[in-house]
């Protein structure tokens, strides 16, 4: 039941990890520079260049179209919608009717969407190519979160992400290692998602993969790192919230939430630098290879799947 | 009822730890993870023990604890070691994702006939039965789908694995000495294989089954 205090929770929760995504992103920076042994900016580094490019002239290329000037705020609006339905303080979902799994992929599947026809619209040929880039690699996480994801659903009896995480946080689940491979194979295409080497390099402008960025320039551009940030911590909350929702608030209670707020901060804490860690520790894999990496974990939530059916 | 909800869930991590033998990238690894398998397994007799009452099966585990999470890992971990051939990879001829749909497949099949099983015994451990039979199954797989002949050893100790589970899930009060037969069996069979591959080697200087057309030696 959707009340306004629900309403309130998942604007808060929505406006906090917007307000923290900045902070995020600085760590995994923070964490980057000390496994490389160099001095790195600080943790604030980048709340110092949102703010930097805000205040910079906003340049469109003469050949680009509404598609282009509307991708960063259509990006970032969808983000802060997920991040309302996600159940991240809480076991349940602030705002039931997003919080649906099936919902939230497809409103992911939305911002990536506008993000390659920006790179299309734009007129350059790079950003095209990596707008299509950013396609394909859509095209190959996606069946691995949605089985790996169906797979928890089915278990728990509901698509609803609070239902979920609250049938495993209460052990209400029938197969114990259908859902941990569900969670392992999950927890591989968010790693893909978060875009981070050996698949990716957020920070790469200059790259492919970044490639619809290459004609954004101030506000838009600063708006635009704000939503990737904000996307990958939204992205970790999703699986902190469906698989590891240890610690969140059953009941919505001050108390219960300030615990809530303290667990989930020190869940995302600890996920991003072991994310750190991995990154900095393998090299980047050929493109062409990333299908086959991803195939295995198909493979992984089918079987997954097979255990449910059998019950184990 | 909980007991065998503990057997259960244990044969599922059979399949799993099956699958890293299988896909793991040198025989040394495999060897490791082979360990680790048994070493489920006889977590698993255990468990069936405490679920069934039956006093054998503790002995069972014991004596499996001694052979095949010791001795055999260790003999197959002594003597592929220092055998390495770089140009055959990890020999799989299938895929990675290929092989885990593989297991799934054959996983399905398999609790469709352990479903069709009508004994009183088998009521409350299906899945696991399944298990055991996709195990051998997944065994014999690995014997057909790699070029690698020391992974190829791995694929009859997971075989064996696998009628192992299935003798102890069917008959869980069978005497200690149909165990040791099989202990023995198996041992002795891996010694054997892994001398005759260590020999090939040293012959012909590569583990790929694919060249082995020619008599040597």
């Amino acid at each position: 039941m959707l009340t306004f205090s629900h309403l309130i929770l998942g604007l808060f929760q929505a406006l906090l990890l917007l307000a923290a995504a900045p902070l995020v992103s600085g760590l995994s920076r923070m964490v980057r520079a000390k496994l490389h042994t160099r001095h790195g900016p600080g943790l604030l580094q980048d709340y110092r260049d949102i703010a930097k490019l805000l205040t910079r002239q906003d340049l469109t290329p003469p050949n680009s179209g509404f598609a282009f000037r509307l991708m960063p705020a259509v990006m970032l609006t969808t983000v802060l919608v997920i991040a309302m339905g996600i159940p991240m303080l809480t076991r349940f979902t602030p705002v039931a009717p997003i919080g649906d799994l099936i919902t939230v992929i497809y409103l992911f599947a939305l911002a990536r969407f506008f993000f390659s026809l920006s790179g299309i619209d734009s007129g350059s040929s790079f950003s095209g190519i990596g707008g299509s880039r950013e396609l394909t690699m859509g095209v190959l996480v996606e069946p691995v979160m949605l089985l790996s994801l169906f797979v928890a659903a089915l278990l728990a009896g509901s698509t609803n992400l609070g239902a979920i995480g609250s049938a495993i946080a209460d052990g209400h689940v029938r197969s114990a290692t259908a859902t941990v491979i569900a969670a392992l194979s999950f927890a591989y295409a968010i790693y893909i998602e978060l875009g981070k080497l050996p698949y990716d390099m957020a920070e790469a402008e200059q790259e492919l993969q970044e490639g619809p960025l290459t004609e954004y320039s101030g506000p838009s551009l600063a708006l635009i790192k704000w939503a990737m940030a904000l996307k990958q911590t939204v992205v970790v909350a999703w699986f902190v919230g469906v698989f590891l929702p240890f610690g969140s608030a059953p009941e919505m209670t001050f108390f219960g939430l300030l615990f809530g707020l303290v667990a989930f901060a020190i869940k995302l804490v600890l996920i991003f630098a072991a994310v750190g860690v991995v990154e900095n520790s393998v090299a980047r894999v050929r493109f062409r290879l990333t299908p086959q990496h991803s195939w295995v974990g198909v493979g992984a939530a089918s079987l997954a799947f097979v255990f449910y059916l059998v019950g184990l | 009822m909980n007991g065998f909800l503990i057997v259960n869930g244990l044969s599922g991590l059979l399949i799993v730890s099956s699958l890293l033998v299988t896909l793991a990238g040198n025989p040394a690894n495999s060897a490791r993870f082979y360990a680790l398998q048994s070493f489920i397994l006889v977590m698993l007799f255990v468990a069936l023990a405490g679920a069934t009452g039956s006093g054998e099966l503790y002995l069972w585990s014991f004596t499996a604890l001694l052979t095949k999470v010791i001795l055999v890992p260790a003999i197959m971990y002594r003597a592929f070691r220092r055998l390495s051939d770089p140009t055959i990879g990890s020999g799989a001829v299938m895929p990675t994702a290929l092989s885990i749909v593989g297991a799934a497949v054959a996983l399905i099949l398999c609790f469709v006939v352990a479903s069709k099983v009508t004994l009183p015994a088998a009521d409350a451990i299906k899945p696991a039965l399944a298990v055991s039979l996709a195990l051998f199954f997944i065994g014999l797989a690995c014997i057909v789908a790699q070029r690698n002949i020391l992974k190829q050893v791995f694929g009859y100790c997971l075989m064996e694995n696998g009628s192992h589970l299935t003798l102890a899930l069917l008959a869980p009060n069978a005497p200690e000495l149909v165990e040791i037969g099989i202990a023995t069996d198996a041992i002795f069979a891996v010694v054997v294989m892994a001398a005759l591959g260590s020999r090939i080697f040293d012959t012909l200087h590569t583990l790929d089954a694919r060249q082995l057309t020619s008599l040597k030696g």
